[in-house]
Protein backbone atom coordinates (compact mmCIF):
# COMPACT_ATOMS: atom_id res chain seq x y z
CA UNK A 1 0.00 0.00 0.00
CA UNK A 2 2.61 2.50 1.14
CA UNK A 3 4.86 1.61 -1.70
CA UNK A 4 2.15 2.20 -4.23
CA UNK A 5 1.29 5.54 -2.69
CA UNK A 6 4.91 6.55 -2.70
CA UNK A 7 5.58 5.70 -6.29
CA UNK A 8 2.41 6.87 -7.98
CA UNK A 9 2.60 10.64 -7.24
CA UNK A 10 6.05 10.74 -8.75
CA UNK A 11 4.96 9.05 -11.93
CA UNK A 12 1.80 11.14 -12.06
CA UNK A 13 3.71 14.40 -11.72
CA UNK A 14 5.01 14.06 -15.24
CA UNK A 15 1.52 13.77 -16.73
CA UNK A 16 0.02 16.88 -18.29
CA UNK A 17 -3.53 17.10 -19.55
CA UNK A 18 -5.19 19.72 -21.76
CA UNK A 19 -8.87 20.38 -21.05
CA UNK A 20 -10.98 22.21 -23.63
CA UNK A 21 -14.57 23.12 -22.78
CA UNK A 22 -16.62 26.28 -23.15
CA UNK A 23 -18.49 25.53 -19.90
CA UNK A 24 -16.32 26.89 -17.10
CA UNK A 25 -18.05 24.82 -14.40
CA UNK A 26 -17.18 21.62 -16.22
CA UNK A 27 -13.67 22.87 -16.75
CA UNK A 28 -13.31 23.64 -13.06
CA UNK A 29 -14.75 20.28 -11.95
CA UNK A 30 -12.53 18.37 -14.37
CA UNK A 31 -9.49 20.42 -13.41
CA UNK A 32 -10.01 19.64 -9.69
CA UNK A 33 -10.52 15.96 -10.40
CA UNK A 34 -7.45 15.68 -12.64
CA UNK A 35 -5.35 17.58 -10.11
CA UNK A 36 -6.47 15.22 -7.35
CA UNK A 37 -5.11 12.41 -9.50
CA UNK A 38 -1.80 14.21 -9.74
CA UNK A 39 -2.11 15.66 -13.22
CA UNK A 40 -0.77 19.01 -14.26
CA UNK A 41 -3.75 20.69 -15.90
CA UNK A 42 -3.95 23.21 -18.74
CA UNK A 43 -7.40 24.60 -19.50
CA UNK A 44 -8.85 26.43 -22.47
CA UNK A 45 -12.37 27.57 -23.35
CA UNK A 46 -11.79 27.92 -27.09
CA UNK A 47 -9.62 26.52 -29.86
CA UNK A 48 -7.21 29.42 -30.25
CA UNK A 49 -6.46 29.40 -26.52
CA UNK A 50 -5.89 25.65 -26.67
CA UNK A 51 -3.65 25.89 -29.73
CA UNK A 52 -1.59 28.61 -28.05
CA UNK A 53 -1.13 26.38 -24.99
CA UNK A 54 -0.04 23.52 -27.23
CA UNK A 55 2.57 25.76 -28.87
CA UNK A 56 4.23 26.38 -25.53
CA UNK A 57 3.85 23.05 -23.77
CA UNK A 58 3.67 19.40 -24.68
CA UNK A 59 0.72 17.49 -23.20
CA UNK A 60 0.31 13.76 -22.65
CA UNK A 61 -3.43 13.57 -23.13
CA UNK A 62 -6.40 15.87 -23.76
CA UNK A 63 -10.15 16.03 -23.14
CA UNK A 64 -11.99 17.99 -25.83
CA UNK A 65 -15.56 19.22 -25.73
CA UNK A 66 -16.74 18.72 -29.32
CA UNK A 67 -19.24 21.56 -29.67
CA UNK A 68 -17.87 24.84 -28.45
CA UNK A 69 -20.94 26.93 -29.12
CA UNK A 70 -22.18 28.92 -32.09
CA UNK A 71 -21.27 26.15 -34.48
CA UNK A 72 -17.61 26.05 -33.45
CA UNK A 73 -16.01 22.68 -32.81
CA UNK A 74 -12.78 21.31 -31.41
CA UNK A 75 -11.69 20.03 -34.84
CA UNK A 76 -8.63 22.31 -35.13
CA UNK A 77 -7.29 21.17 -31.77
CA UNK A 78 -8.06 17.52 -32.54
CA UNK A 79 -6.05 17.82 -35.75
CA UNK A 80 -3.13 19.43 -33.97
CA UNK A 81 -3.12 16.68 -31.33
CA UNK A 82 -3.38 13.98 -33.97
CA UNK A 83 -0.40 15.57 -35.72
CA UNK A 84 1.57 15.51 -32.45
CA UNK A 85 0.53 11.94 -31.73
CA UNK A 86 -1.23 12.95 -28.49
CA UNK A 87 -4.23 10.78 -27.51
CA UNK A 88 -7.48 12.57 -26.64
CA UNK A 89 -11.04 12.03 -25.46
CA UNK A 90 -13.99 13.60 -27.24
CA UNK A 91 -16.41 14.69 -24.56
CA UNK A 92 -19.79 15.28 -26.16
CA UNK A 93 -23.50 15.25 -25.46
CA UNK A 94 -24.26 15.05 -29.14
CA UNK A 95 -23.54 11.45 -30.05
CA UNK A 96 -25.72 11.83 -33.15
CA UNK A 97 -22.85 13.68 -34.70
CA UNK A 98 -20.87 10.48 -34.68
CA UNK A 99 -21.84 10.16 -38.32
CA UNK A 100 -20.51 13.58 -39.13
CA UNK A 101 -17.66 15.36 -37.40
CA UNK A 102 -16.80 12.60 -34.94
CA UNK A 103 -16.16 10.16 -37.74
CA UNK A 104 -13.38 12.39 -39.02
CA UNK A 105 -11.78 12.78 -35.61
CA UNK A 106 -9.87 9.84 -34.27
CA UNK A 107 -10.39 10.36 -30.53
CA UNK A 108 -12.15 8.10 -28.06
CA UNK A 109 -15.73 9.28 -27.47
CA UNK A 110 -17.01 9.73 -23.94
CA UNK A 111 -20.65 10.68 -23.51
CA UNK A 112 -21.55 13.90 -21.76
CA UNK A 113 -22.55 14.06 -18.98
CA UNK A 114 -20.17 11.57 -17.36
CA UNK A 115 -18.87 11.90 -13.80
CA UNK A 116 -15.49 13.63 -13.83
CA UNK A 117 -13.93 10.56 -12.14
CA UNK A 118 -14.95 8.53 -15.18
CA UNK A 119 -13.46 11.11 -17.53
CA UNK A 120 -10.18 11.02 -15.61
CA UNK A 121 -10.17 7.21 -15.62
CA UNK A 122 -10.80 7.10 -19.39
CA UNK A 123 -8.11 9.71 -20.02
CA UNK A 124 -5.63 7.80 -17.84
CA UNK A 125 -6.38 4.65 -19.82
CA UNK A 126 -5.10 6.39 -22.97
CA UNK A 127 -1.68 6.97 -21.48
CA UNK B 1 -71.93 -8.09 -54.69
CA UNK B 2 -73.38 -6.14 -57.55
CA UNK B 3 -72.98 -8.23 -60.70
CA UNK B 4 -74.39 -5.55 -62.98
CA UNK B 5 -71.78 -3.05 -61.88
CA UNK B 6 -68.95 -5.49 -62.48
CA UNK B 7 -70.18 -6.12 -65.99
CA UNK B 8 -70.22 -2.35 -66.61
CA UNK B 9 -66.66 -2.06 -65.38
CA UNK B 10 -65.61 -4.83 -67.74
CA UNK B 11 -67.27 -3.06 -70.62
CA UNK B 12 -65.52 0.18 -69.78
CA UNK B 13 -62.11 -1.50 -69.65
CA UNK B 14 -62.62 -3.05 -73.07
CA UNK B 15 -63.76 0.24 -74.56
CA UNK B 16 -60.83 2.23 -73.15
CA UNK B 17 -58.41 -0.50 -74.12
CA UNK B 18 -59.42 -0.25 -77.76
CA UNK B 19 -56.83 2.03 -79.27
CA UNK B 20 -56.00 2.48 -82.94
CA UNK B 21 -53.35 4.38 -84.89
CA UNK B 22 -55.03 7.77 -85.23
CA UNK B 23 -53.64 10.97 -83.78
CA UNK B 24 -56.27 12.34 -81.40
CA UNK B 25 -56.83 10.33 -78.22
CA UNK B 26 -60.50 11.24 -78.05
CA UNK B 27 -61.04 9.74 -81.52
CA UNK B 28 -60.03 6.39 -80.17
CA UNK B 29 -63.12 5.87 -78.11
CA UNK B 30 -66.71 5.07 -78.87
CA UNK B 31 -68.79 8.25 -78.77
CA UNK B 32 -70.17 7.44 -75.28
CA UNK B 33 -66.73 6.75 -73.91
CA UNK B 34 -65.36 9.81 -75.62
CA UNK B 35 -67.78 11.90 -73.57
CA UNK B 36 -66.74 9.96 -70.46
CA UNK B 37 -63.08 10.59 -71.26
CA UNK B 38 -63.67 14.28 -71.78
CA UNK B 39 -65.71 14.52 -68.60
CA UNK B 40 -63.12 12.67 -66.58
CA UNK B 41 -60.27 14.75 -67.99
CA UNK B 42 -62.16 17.97 -67.40
CA UNK B 43 -63.19 17.13 -63.86
CA UNK B 44 -60.12 15.46 -62.42
CA UNK B 45 -57.96 17.65 -60.23
CA UNK B 46 -54.97 15.72 -61.52
CA UNK B 47 -53.17 17.68 -64.22
CA UNK B 48 -52.80 15.38 -67.22
CA UNK B 49 -51.11 15.73 -70.58
CA UNK B 50 -50.29 13.42 -73.46
CA UNK B 51 -47.29 13.78 -75.71
CA UNK B 52 -46.66 12.23 -79.10
CA UNK B 53 -43.30 10.44 -79.17
CA UNK B 54 -43.72 9.84 -82.92
CA UNK B 55 -43.48 13.54 -83.75
CA UNK B 56 -40.36 15.68 -83.83
CA UNK B 57 -39.41 16.78 -80.22
CA UNK B 58 -42.37 14.94 -78.66
CA UNK B 59 -44.89 17.76 -78.48
CA UNK B 60 -47.85 17.86 -76.10
CA UNK B 61 -50.98 17.00 -78.03
CA UNK B 62 -53.43 17.10 -75.16
CA UNK B 63 -53.60 18.90 -71.79
CA UNK B 64 -56.61 18.95 -69.51
CA UNK B 65 -58.08 21.85 -67.56
CA UNK B 66 -56.22 20.98 -64.35
CA UNK B 67 -52.94 21.11 -66.31
CA UNK B 68 -53.80 24.59 -67.59
CA UNK B 69 -54.81 25.75 -64.11
CA UNK B 70 -51.68 24.32 -62.51
CA UNK B 71 -49.28 25.87 -65.00
CA UNK B 72 -51.21 29.06 -65.84
CA UNK B 73 -50.73 28.56 -69.59
CA UNK B 74 -53.57 28.70 -72.12
CA UNK B 75 -54.23 25.69 -74.32
CA UNK B 76 -52.75 27.27 -77.47
CA UNK B 77 -49.56 27.98 -75.50
CA UNK B 78 -49.27 24.33 -74.49
CA UNK B 79 -50.23 22.20 -77.49
CA UNK B 80 -47.35 21.58 -79.85
CA UNK B 81 -44.62 22.34 -77.33
CA UNK B 82 -42.26 19.96 -75.54
CA UNK B 83 -42.87 19.67 -71.77
CA UNK B 84 -39.53 21.24 -70.97
CA UNK B 85 -41.08 24.72 -71.14
CA UNK B 86 -42.14 24.05 -67.53
CA UNK B 87 -38.52 23.79 -66.43
CA UNK B 88 -36.42 26.67 -65.20
CA UNK B 89 -33.08 27.58 -63.64
CA UNK B 90 -33.96 25.84 -60.33
CA UNK B 91 -34.91 22.55 -61.96
CA UNK B 92 -32.49 19.75 -61.10
CA UNK B 93 -30.74 18.70 -64.36
CA UNK B 94 -30.16 15.21 -62.91
CA UNK B 95 -33.90 14.67 -62.63
CA UNK B 96 -34.45 15.94 -66.16
CA UNK B 97 -31.82 13.46 -67.31
CA UNK B 98 -33.63 10.66 -65.45
CA UNK B 99 -36.86 11.59 -67.25
CA UNK B 100 -35.05 11.60 -70.60
CA UNK B 101 -33.62 8.13 -69.93
CA UNK B 102 -36.98 6.73 -68.86
CA UNK B 103 -38.62 8.03 -72.04
CA UNK B 104 -35.85 6.56 -74.20
CA UNK B 105 -36.27 3.19 -72.52
CA UNK B 106 -40.07 3.47 -72.55
CA UNK B 107 -40.17 3.05 -68.79
CA UNK B 108 -42.56 4.41 -66.19
CA UNK B 109 -41.01 7.05 -63.95
CA UNK B 110 -42.20 9.05 -60.97
CA UNK B 111 -40.02 12.01 -60.15
CA UNK B 112 -40.32 15.21 -58.15
CA UNK B 113 -38.96 18.30 -59.80
CA UNK B 114 -39.22 22.04 -59.53
CA UNK B 115 -41.40 23.47 -62.31
CA UNK B 116 -42.29 27.01 -63.32
CA UNK B 117 -45.72 28.49 -63.99
CA UNK B 118 -46.46 31.00 -66.71
CA UNK B 119 -46.06 33.86 -64.19
CA UNK B 120 -42.59 32.60 -63.19
CA UNK B 121 -43.63 31.23 -59.79
CA UNK B 122 -42.42 27.73 -58.97
CA UNK B 123 -44.10 24.57 -57.67
CA UNK B 124 -42.89 21.10 -56.76
CA UNK B 125 -44.27 18.73 -59.34
CA UNK B 126 -44.69 15.03 -58.62
CA UNK B 127 -44.48 13.96 -62.22
CA UNK B 128 -45.65 10.52 -63.27
CA UNK B 129 -44.71 9.50 -66.81
CA UNK B 130 -45.55 6.33 -68.65
CA UNK B 131 -45.84 4.98 -72.19
CA UNK B 132 -49.19 4.12 -73.78
CA UNK B 133 -49.15 1.39 -76.39
CA UNK B 134 -51.65 0.53 -79.11
CA UNK B 135 -53.17 -2.93 -79.65
CA UNK B 136 -50.30 -3.67 -82.00
CA UNK B 137 -47.73 -2.90 -79.28
CA UNK B 138 -46.61 0.27 -80.97
CA UNK B 139 -45.74 3.23 -78.71
CA UNK B 140 -48.50 5.78 -79.29
CA UNK B 141 -48.28 8.34 -76.53
CA UNK B 142 -46.55 9.33 -73.41
CA UNK B 143 -48.90 9.95 -70.52
CA UNK B 144 -47.90 12.56 -67.98
CA UNK B 145 -49.68 13.43 -64.76
CA UNK B 146 -48.57 16.41 -62.69
CA UNK B 147 -49.32 16.90 -59.02
CA UNK B 148 -48.40 19.98 -57.05
CA UNK B 149 -46.63 18.68 -53.93
CA UNK B 150 -45.21 22.01 -52.77
CA UNK B 151 -47.06 21.69 -49.45
CA UNK B 152 -45.50 18.25 -48.91
CA UNK B 153 -42.09 19.78 -49.53
CA UNK B 154 -42.81 22.53 -47.03
CA UNK B 155 -43.95 19.96 -44.47
CA UNK B 156 -40.78 17.96 -45.04
CA UNK B 157 -38.57 20.98 -44.46
CA UNK B 158 -40.63 21.86 -41.37
CA UNK B 159 -39.99 18.35 -40.10
CA UNK B 160 -36.28 18.64 -40.81
CA UNK B 161 -36.27 21.94 -38.93
CA UNK B 162 -38.06 20.37 -35.95
CA UNK B 163 -35.50 17.55 -35.89
CA UNK B 164 -32.60 20.01 -35.87
CA UNK B 165 -34.27 21.88 -33.05
CA UNK B 166 -34.87 18.69 -31.04
CA UNK B 167 -31.23 17.72 -31.47
CA UNK B 168 -30.02 21.11 -30.34
CA UNK B 169 -32.37 20.96 -27.35
CA UNK B 170 -31.14 17.49 -26.47
CA UNK B 171 -27.56 18.65 -26.66
CA UNK B 172 -28.23 21.68 -24.50
CA UNK B 173 -30.10 19.63 -21.95
CA UNK B 174 -27.24 17.18 -21.61
CA UNK B 175 -24.89 20.10 -21.29
CA UNK B 176 -27.09 21.57 -18.58
CA UNK B 177 -27.05 18.30 -16.66
CA UNK B 178 -23.28 18.17 -17.07
CA UNK B 179 -22.95 21.70 -15.68
CA UNK B 180 -25.24 20.84 -12.74
CA UNK B 181 -23.04 17.81 -12.12
CA UNK B 182 -19.98 20.03 -12.16
CA UNK B 183 -21.47 22.48 -9.68
CA UNK B 184 -22.54 19.68 -7.32
CA UNK B 185 -19.09 18.08 -7.45
CA UNK B 186 -17.31 21.41 -6.88
CA UNK B 187 -19.63 22.28 -3.99
CA UNK B 188 -19.13 18.81 -2.50
CA UNK B 189 -15.35 19.29 -2.51
CA UNK B 190 -15.69 22.79 -1.09
CA UNK B 191 -17.66 21.46 1.86
CA UNK B 192 -15.79 18.21 2.33
CA UNK B 193 -18.91 16.27 1.38
CA UNK B 194 -17.68 14.42 -1.68
CA UNK B 195 -19.62 11.26 -0.85
CA UNK B 196 -22.93 13.08 -0.56
CA UNK B 197 -22.13 15.07 -3.72
CA UNK B 198 -21.39 11.86 -5.59
CA UNK B 199 -24.69 10.30 -4.53
CA UNK B 200 -26.62 13.42 -5.53
CA UNK B 201 -24.80 13.53 -8.85
CA UNK B 202 -25.46 9.90 -9.69
CA UNK B 203 -29.18 10.44 -9.10
CA UNK B 204 -29.23 13.63 -11.14
CA UNK B 205 -27.40 11.97 -14.01
CA UNK B 206 -29.85 9.03 -13.99
CA UNK B 207 -32.63 11.58 -14.20
CA UNK B 208 -30.90 13.23 -17.14
CA UNK B 209 -30.69 9.93 -18.97
CA UNK B 210 -34.37 9.22 -18.31
CA UNK B 211 -35.36 12.57 -19.82
CA UNK B 212 -32.98 12.42 -22.74
CA UNK B 213 -34.93 10.16 -25.16
CA UNK B 214 -38.14 12.09 -24.45
CA UNK B 215 -36.98 15.28 -26.14
CA UNK B 216 -37.25 14.21 -29.75
CA UNK B 217 -40.99 13.89 -29.56
CA UNK B 218 -41.75 16.47 -26.89
CA UNK B 219 -44.54 17.84 -29.06
CA UNK B 220 -46.49 14.58 -28.89
CA UNK B 221 -47.30 15.13 -25.23
CA UNK B 222 -46.40 11.63 -24.14
CA UNK B 223 -43.11 9.79 -23.95
CA UNK B 224 -41.79 6.41 -25.05
CA UNK B 225 -41.41 4.61 -21.72
CA UNK B 226 -39.26 1.79 -23.12
CA UNK B 227 -36.67 4.26 -24.44
CA UNK B 228 -36.53 6.01 -21.07
CA UNK B 229 -35.96 2.70 -19.25
CA UNK B 230 -33.22 1.64 -21.65
CA UNK B 231 -31.56 5.03 -21.52
CA UNK B 232 -31.32 4.94 -17.72
CA UNK B 233 -30.11 1.33 -17.48
CA UNK B 234 -27.60 1.63 -20.31
CA UNK B 235 -25.86 4.39 -18.36
CA UNK B 236 -23.81 1.96 -16.28
CA UNK B 237 -21.14 0.95 -18.79
CA UNK B 238 -19.47 -1.56 -16.47
CA UNK B 239 -22.76 -3.45 -16.12
CA UNK B 240 -23.58 -3.42 -19.82
CA UNK B 241 -23.40 -7.15 -20.49
CA UNK B 242 -24.92 -8.10 -17.17
CA UNK B 243 -28.23 -6.33 -17.50
CA UNK B 244 -30.68 -8.01 -19.83
CA UNK B 245 -33.32 -5.58 -20.99
CA UNK B 246 -36.57 -6.93 -22.39
CA UNK B 247 -39.48 -4.69 -23.15
CA UNK B 248 -41.66 -3.09 -25.72
CA UNK B 249 -42.37 0.56 -26.21
CA UNK B 250 -45.36 2.11 -24.53
CA UNK B 251 -46.58 5.64 -24.11
CA UNK B 252 -46.65 7.38 -20.78
CA UNK B 253 -47.11 10.80 -19.29
CA UNK B 254 -43.84 12.79 -19.19
CA UNK B 255 -44.33 13.21 -15.44
CA UNK B 256 -43.37 9.57 -14.81
CA UNK B 257 -39.87 10.07 -16.20
CA UNK B 258 -38.33 11.38 -12.99
CA UNK B 259 -39.85 8.55 -10.95
CA UNK B 260 -38.59 5.93 -13.40
CA UNK B 261 -35.12 7.49 -13.45
CA UNK B 262 -34.73 7.46 -9.68
CA UNK B 263 -36.31 4.02 -9.11
CA UNK B 264 -34.17 2.30 -11.75
CA UNK B 265 -31.05 4.10 -10.57
CA UNK B 266 -31.57 3.02 -6.95
CA UNK B 267 -32.30 -0.57 -7.96
CA UNK B 268 -29.12 -0.64 -10.03
CA UNK B 269 -27.01 1.01 -7.35
CA UNK B 270 -28.36 -1.46 -4.81
CA UNK B 271 -27.55 -4.40 -7.10
CA UNK B 272 -24.02 -3.11 -7.67
CA UNK B 273 -23.43 -2.59 -3.95
CA UNK B 274 -25.25 -5.49 -2.37
CA UNK B 275 -26.98 -7.57 -5.03
CA UNK B 276 -26.28 -9.68 -8.08
CA UNK B 277 -24.05 -7.07 -9.71
CA UNK B 278 -21.71 -7.01 -6.71
CA UNK B 279 -20.20 -10.36 -7.70
CA UNK B 280 -18.73 -11.86 -10.84
CA UNK B 281 -21.22 -13.58 -13.09
CA UNK B 282 -24.35 -12.16 -11.50
CA UNK B 283 -26.97 -10.74 -13.83
CA UNK B 284 -30.13 -8.69 -13.73
CA UNK B 285 -33.04 -9.37 -16.04
CA UNK B 286 -35.38 -6.44 -16.51
CA UNK B 287 -38.66 -7.13 -18.24
CA UNK B 288 -41.42 -4.60 -18.72
CA UNK B 289 -44.86 -4.44 -20.30
CA UNK B 290 -48.05 -2.50 -20.03
CA UNK B 291 -50.76 -4.06 -17.85
CA UNK B 292 -53.79 -4.83 -19.97
CA UNK B 293 -56.22 -1.97 -20.20
CA UNK B 294 -55.21 -0.06 -17.11
CA UNK B 295 -52.41 2.19 -18.43
CA UNK B 296 -49.96 0.89 -15.89
CA UNK B 297 -46.33 -0.09 -16.26
CA UNK B 298 -45.33 -3.47 -14.89
CA UNK B 299 -41.58 -3.86 -14.59
CA UNK B 300 -39.96 -7.00 -13.24
CA UNK B 301 -36.46 -6.77 -11.84
CA UNK B 302 -34.91 -10.19 -11.39
CA UNK B 303 -31.44 -10.43 -9.95
CA UNK B 304 -29.64 -13.67 -10.53
CA UNK B 305 -26.68 -14.07 -8.22
CA UNK B 306 -24.22 -16.91 -8.58
CA UNK B 307 -23.58 -17.26 -4.86
CA UNK B 308 -27.08 -18.32 -3.95
CA UNK B 309 -28.19 -17.04 -0.60
CA UNK B 310 -25.21 -14.81 -0.05
CA UNK B 311 -27.05 -11.64 -1.04
CA UNK B 312 -30.51 -12.55 0.06
CA UNK B 313 -30.98 -10.09 2.90
CA UNK B 314 -32.12 -6.55 2.34
CA UNK B 315 -29.70 -4.00 3.68
CA UNK B 316 -30.58 -0.79 5.41
CA UNK B 317 -29.49 2.36 3.65
CA UNK B 318 -29.94 0.55 0.37
CA UNK B 319 -31.32 3.71 -1.21
CA UNK B 320 -34.73 2.12 -1.59
CA UNK B 321 -36.14 4.49 1.03
CA UNK B 322 -36.31 7.32 -1.47
CA UNK B 323 -37.91 4.90 -3.93
CA UNK B 324 -40.79 4.09 -1.59
CA UNK B 325 -41.28 7.76 -0.77
CA UNK B 326 -41.47 8.78 -4.43
CA UNK B 327 -43.66 5.86 -5.44
CA UNK B 328 -46.04 6.76 -2.61
CA UNK B 329 -46.60 10.12 -4.29
CA UNK B 330 -46.85 8.61 -7.77
CA UNK B 331 -49.44 6.03 -6.64
CA UNK B 332 -46.97 3.33 -7.61
CA UNK B 333 -45.50 0.41 -5.74
CA UNK B 334 -42.30 -1.59 -5.62
CA UNK B 335 -42.93 -5.14 -4.41
CA UNK B 336 -39.78 -6.81 -3.20
CA UNK B 337 -38.92 -10.43 -2.64
CA UNK B 338 -35.47 -11.18 -1.35
CA UNK B 339 -34.95 -14.63 -2.83
CA UNK B 340 -31.82 -16.81 -2.49
CA UNK B 341 -30.73 -15.83 -6.00
CA UNK B 342 -31.15 -12.14 -5.29
CA UNK B 343 -33.80 -9.47 -5.33
CA UNK B 344 -36.97 -10.06 -7.31
CA UNK B 345 -38.83 -6.80 -7.49
CA UNK B 346 -41.96 -5.74 -9.35
CA UNK B 347 -42.55 -2.09 -10.08
CA UNK B 348 -46.16 -1.06 -10.66
CA UNK B 349 -46.43 2.49 -11.94
CA UNK B 350 -49.43 4.29 -13.45
CA UNK B 351 -48.55 5.64 -16.91
CA UNK B 352 -50.95 8.57 -17.06
CA UNK B 353 -51.30 11.66 -14.92
CA UNK B 354 -55.02 11.00 -14.35
CA UNK B 355 -54.19 7.68 -12.78
CA UNK B 356 -51.57 9.33 -10.63
CA UNK B 357 -53.86 12.09 -9.39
Amino acid sequence: MNEAQNTSPASRASRRVLLLDDEVFLLLDLEMTFEMEGFEVLTATNCSEALKLLENAAVDVAVLDVNLGQGRTCAAVAEELTGQGVPFLLHTGDLDRRGELLRDLSGVIIPKPSPSEVVVAEASALL
Amino acid sequence: MDDGRNADDDQAHKAFGRQGGRTSPEDRFEPANKILFEQAMAQTRMAVCLTDPNQQDEPIIFANRAFRELTGYRENEIIGRNCRFLQGPGTDPEKVKAIRQAIDKEEVIVVELLNYRRDGTTFWNALHLGPIYGDDGRLLYYFGSQWDVSNVHTARSDEAHAKTLARELSHRMKNMFAVIGGIVAITGREMGAQTAAKKINDRIQALGRAYEPTLDEASVGSIDVGSAIRSVLEGYPQQKDRMILEGNGMRGNPSIVATLGIVLHELTTNAIKHGALSEDGGTVRVHWAEADGVETLLLDWHEDAVEQGARATPTTGSGLGIVDAILGKARGKLHRDWLPGGLHARLVLPLSAEKQA
